[in-house]
This record gives C-alpha cells, sequence and structure tokens, in this order.
C-alpha cells in the first residue's frame, strides 16, 4: 500500500517534471528573448555588486579586485573619521528634505488645482507647459538659472536693482544657494510630479461627488471628505518613495548649480563620491561611501514600509 | 478625461474657481518664463545685453549670437555625437525592454518572478558608481560612444510600464494567433507592437530624452575631445572655459556677446526637444500613468 503510493508520487513528481520541460521548451522562445536583458543585467549590475567588495580590500589597480588583499573594516572606518564625509551626508540630507519639503505639498496642490480646471483646452495647454521643464537638461537648467539669478547682471538682480533693491547673492551665499537650488528643482519636477497624482483623481468615482453635491457639501468639503482619501494612497506610497531615497542625491543639480563659494553646502554625497572615486582615484573609499548610501537607503525603506502598514495604509513591498 | 457630471454644470462662477484659474496660468507663466529669457538673450543686440536690459524679448533684434554659433565646429561636432548616441541608444534601449517586457509578461513563462526578481531588485540596491565604472572601463568601453548608452540601456521604470502595458493587452488576441500557428516572435511583432505605438513613442521620448541629456556618463566615461557630447561642450561653453580661448581670439566685446551666445547655445540644443515634445505628449501622460498606478 504504502510503496504503491511512494511509486504513484514518483510516477507524479516525472510527470510534473516532463510536464514543465514542455512548458519550458515551448516557451524557448521567450528565453531567447530574455537572454540579452539579462545579459545586460548581470554585466551591468550584477557584476558591479560583486565589485562592492573592494569596500573591504586595499585596491590594487594591477591586482584587479578579486586579487586586492582584504582589510576587513579599515575603508569605512577611515571614512567615518572624515570631517567631509559627514558634511556630504549633511548637505544631502539638507537638500533632499527642504526640496521634499516644498515640492511635496505644493505638488498635491497643484494636482488638486489642475484637477478642477474644467476647460479642456486650458488644461491641455498648461498641463503640456508645466511637463516642460522636467525634459530639459541639468546643464541647460544651470546655465538658464546662472543667467537669471546672477549677482551683477543676472535678470532678477538687474530687476531688483531696478526697483532701488539690493543684489541678492543667489547662488554665491550659502543659504540663498539651498534657495536657488530648491526653485530650481521645484521648476523642473513640480508639473511633472502631478501626473500621478491627476492619474488618482481621474479614478475617483463621479457617483460620489454627485451624491455629495445633492446632499449639500460645499466645495471644501468634497475635496476633504471625497478627493483627499481617494488619493490618500498615492500620497503616502509617493511619501514612502521619496523619503526612501533620503540619502540618494542626483549628481547633475548639485555639481553644475555649485561653485566654490558654496561648497559648503553643495557637497553632497554623490558629487564627494565623485571627486574622491573618479577624480582622485581613491576607489575603495568610493565603493564603501555607495554601499553605505544603498543600505541606509533599504534601511529606511523598509522602515517607512512598516509604517504605513502599521498605520493601515498598502505599503510598497 | 474631462468631468462634465451634473454638479459641475450646477456650481456657479465662483472667486474659488477664478482663483484656481489665475493660479494655474501664473505656475505655467513661471515654467514658461526661462525659455522666453533665454530666447530674448540669445537675439538681442550686444549694448542691449551689456545694460542688462533684456527680460522678456530681444531688444536691437540680431542674429549675430547664431552665426557665431555656426563658426564652430566643434559644436557641431558634438551635436553629431549626441544625435549618434540618442539614436543608438534608443533604438537598443527599446529593443531590450520591449523584448523583456514582451517575455516577462506571459503568464505561461515558467520562472518569470525569479527574472522579473533580478531586475527589480536592482531598483533598491546596486554596486554604485565606481564598480559601474570599473565593468565598463574592463570591457574595453572607456572613452567610446558604446559607454553612453550600453551601460544605462535598460530603465527598470520603463520595462515595468511596458510589461504591465503587454500584459493587460486582451489574452484571447495572442490565443487566436497561436493557434493559427503563429510564433511569439510573431505573436509579438503583429499583434503586440502594432497595439503598442503609445506606449512605444512614450518609452521612445523617455529613453531619447534621457540619451539627450545625458552629462555626468559623458563626464566619467569620454576623455577625447573629438567625442564630446553636446551637454559637455555646453557646459564648458556656459561656465567659461572654452570661452575665454574665444576671447582671447576675438578681443573685447566677447565677453559680452558670450552671455547671448550662451544663451543661443542653450536654444540650439534644447530645440531637438522642443520639436518632439508636443507629437509625444498625449502618449506621454497615458504611459506614466499606466506605470504609476498599476505598476
Amino acid at each position: 500500500m504504502a510503496q504503491t503510493n511512494v511509486k504513484q508520487r514518483q510516477a507524479g513528481f516525472a510527470e510534473r517534471l516532463i510536464k514543465l520541460l514542455r512548458r519550458i521548451w515551448n516557451c524557448r522562445v521567450l528565453y531567447l528573448m530574455l537572454i540579452p536583458v539579462l545579459a545586460y543585467y548581470v554585466i551591468f549590475k550584477y557584476i558591479p555588486m560583486y565589485g562592492i567588495t573592494i569596500a573591504f580590500k586595499k585596491y590594487n589597480v594591477f591586482k584587479g579586485i578579486a586579487d586586492s588583499p582584504w582589510v576587513g573594516l579599515d575603508v569605512f572606518k577611515k571614512i567615518f573619521d572624515s570631517r567631509n564625509f559627514w558634511e556630504a551626508v549633511r548637505n544631502t540630507l539638507v537638500l533632499n528634505l527642504s526640496t521634499l519639503a516644498v515640492s511635496f505639498p505644493f505638488t498635491i496642490i497643484v494636482s488638486l488645482m489642475l484637477n478642477e480646471v474644467r476647460h479642456a483646452g486650458f488644461k491641455r495647454v498648461t498641463q503640456s507647459v508645466l511637463y516642460l521643464p522636467h525634459f530639459i537638461s541639468w546643464v541647460v537648467v544651470a546655465g538658464i538659472a546662472t543667467n537669471m539669478f546672477n549677482m551683477t547682471n543676472g535678470t532678477i538682480n538687474v530687476i531688483l536693482k531696478s526697483h532701488g533693491m539690493d543684489a541678492i547673492p543667489f547662488l554665491s551665499h550659502n543659504g540663498w544657494w539651498i534657495f536657488t537650488y530648491i526653485v530650481c528643482n521645484v521648476w523642473k519636477e513640480i508639473g511633472w510630479g502631478t501626473i500621478i497624482y491627476l492619474a488618482a483623481l481621474t479614478g475617483v468615482d463621479e457617483s460620489l461627488y454627485e451624491a455629495a453635491y445633492l446632499d449639500g457639501a460645499t466645495k471644501f468639503q468634497r475635496l476633504v471628505y471625497i478627493t483627499l482619501p481617494a488619493i490618500k494612497s498615492v500620497i503616502v506610497t509617493m511619501l514612502i518613495l521619496s523619503i526612501s531615497k533620503m540619502m540618494s542625491i542626483g549628481l547633475d543639480a548639485p555639481l553644475l548649480l555649485g561653485n566654490t563659494k558654496v561648497s559648503n553646502v553643495s557637497e553632497v554625497i554623490s558629487t564627494y563620491t565623485y571627486n574622491i572615486g573618479i577624480l582622485s582615484a581613491k576607489y575603495s573609499e568610493s565603493t564603501a561611501i555607495g554601499l553605505f548610501q544603498s543600505v541606509f537607503n533599504i534601511i529606511i525603506l523598509v522602515l517607512a514600509d512598516w509604517f504605513a502598514k502599521a498605520i493601515g495604509e498598502d505599503g510598497i513591498i | 478625461m474631462t468631468k462634465t457630471g451634473k454638479y459641475h454644470k450646477k456650481d456657479r462662477v465662483t472667486l474659488g474657481m477664478v482663483l484656481i484659474y489665475i493660479g494655474i496660468a501664473l505656475l505655467a507663466l513661471i515654467c514658461l518664463y526661462p525659455f522666453v529669457n533665454v530666447l530674448a538673450y540669445s537675439f538681442s543686440g550686444y549694448n542691449a545685453v551689456l545694460s542688462g536690459r533684456v527680460t522678456f524679448y530681444p531688444i536691437d533684434f540680431t542674429v549675430d549670437a547664431y552665426k557665431e554659433i555656426l563658426k564652430r565646429p566643434q559644436l557641431w561636432l558634438a551635436m553629431r555625437t549626441t544625435v549618434i548616441v540618442t539614436l543608438g541608444g534608443t533604438a537598443l534601449s527599446l529593443t531590450l525592454t520591449t523584448l523583456a517586457a514582451y517575455a516577462l509578461s506571459r503568464k505561461e513563462l515558467p520562472g518569470k518572478n525569479f527574472f522579473t526578481a533580478v531586475i527589480l531588485f536592482t531598483m533598491y540596491f546596486g554596486g554604485g558608481m565606481i564598480p559601474t565604472f570599473l565593468v565598463v572601463k574592463n570591457l574595453g568601453l572607456y572613452d567610446t560612444l558604446f559607454a553612453l548608452f550600453v551601460p544605462q540601456a535598460v530603465n527598470v521604470f520603463n520595462f515595468i510600464v511596458m510589461r504591465t502595458f503587454f500584459r493587460d493587452l486582451p489574452e484571447s488576441l495572442e490565443e487566436a494567433a497561436r493557434i493559427d500557428g503563429a510564433s511569439y516572435l510573431g505573436c509579438l511583432i503583429r499583434i503586440f507592437l502594432p497595439l503598442s505605438v503609445p506606449i512605444i513613442a512614450t518609452m521612445a521620448l523617455f529613453y531619447a530624452v534621457g540619451y539627450w541629456n545625458t552629462y555626468f556618463d559623458a563626464l566619467i566615461y569620454i576623455q577625447d575631445p573629438n567625442k564630446y557630447t553636446l551637454q559637455l561642450r555646453l557646459k564648458g561653453l556656459l561656465t567659461g572655459d572654452e570661452l575665454n580661448n574665444s576671447a582671447n581670439l576675438e578681443g573685447i566685446g566677447t565677453q559680452v556677446m558670450s552671455q547671448s551666445l550662451k544663451m543661443a547655445t542653450v536654444a540650439i540644443s534644447t530645440i531637438p526637444i522642443l520639436v518632439v515634445y508636443p507629437w509625444l505628449q498625449k502618449y506621454f501622460v497615458k504611459g506614466v500613468m499606466i506605470g504609476s498606478v498599476k505598476g
């Protein structure tokens, strides 16, 4: 009795295996299609992950990654003892948090405003214009910003001076530079950021509004009790995503907007990694900082996700 | 898209609505103004720029700045390089992304979750700048144009958007073709691609703009000035590294002329995007929505 059971199970297993192999064989063309992409990911994403080991080694260009000697956590000790590193961390967090504090609520407000616009033509044109800056390179944005915010002959300071006011050092004073950085970022991404909220807003059931209207709810009440709850999960998701990227910062913006006068606030992790990694060829240090950044981001992501779930939201992982 | 429900018609024109329209219009103007400023500078005359009178429109209209650009072969070489990288990169990216998205959108593919996870994982964790740089260098791509598009060929977000799109197309479409003996490749080319024009246009725009605007990759991977990309040249021009040379050659006046020249160069390097953009705009909003809502 027991034996036949085993036999049956074996037969069942063999059958399933053959079925699976047949399915795999039937899908052979799909696997062929996957090969180039998987090769791409292995070569350019997973092999570099192996390269992270040089954060724990004294990297020697001639020996290569594998043969360089292990040094344990020496590289990390060196970094964590460096004041420049902590300054870069601080600047990254300051720029990211202040940009988020401005752009996050602003994006939602603009989305809600756009959602109220009924005139199709007006909506289409303004949306096109609002999305446009997203497609402009940082080199160009920085060029335009310099032209407009320049102390001596920038357009804005020229206007200020012609009205008898003092010129503002938008690009050369620490505080004002952060202001300019935020302005440029918000200018570039505000419109683009609304797309996701507008998508969520179009999904709101129209009959809810009608019912609320018939019950005598004001526009503001409809906003608070219908619209905001409807996009709450998108808001939470976007917030988690933004917060989990707190330690990452695009290199282009601080590098291109920054200058030697404001390097105290414009030297962020990405520019620091670039400076010591590419320019000074300190590969181990630079890689270690990259690893610190990745691990920090993942921890924040998990924490934020856990928090979102704790307050009854969906979370993202 | 526009909501024309009953309750809206009953809403009178309120002060709030007027303020919303004004607010949005103002915001659009703020988004547009820097471009206007750039064009105004690029077409303005020497004295107007010198005295800082240019704000909204050209003063002492002239095309001298554009004529000056024509005299700079380096800029055109950089433009050509960028066009090559953009075309090559977009073609490669679209091919790889489409193939992967199609294959991994097929429910019957054994192991599709594993392969998808392999791709998604790279969104959260990566080797970072230096290890990637070393891989590119070891492959012999350093200081070649390939370094500007091969290492960043596939974007995970674009992949998700496309896979979601393929997955949500009706299954019956493919089933019928499969029963008629069409291969997967045949299905992809004859059934899926024709239905995916909007999404492919969106992806093409995203990839192309990405390649066109890339600054950092060119900065770290390109050494030979003959292979400089447009953004690299532009940066050199804007910060004055290259202007100083021409100032020596052309004498006084260049320093102020440079302001117009810079802005004219900015205009020329941005025009290709502005030309393509309106054509694809109606597609990409939809494309991003697919990715953001369902991805």
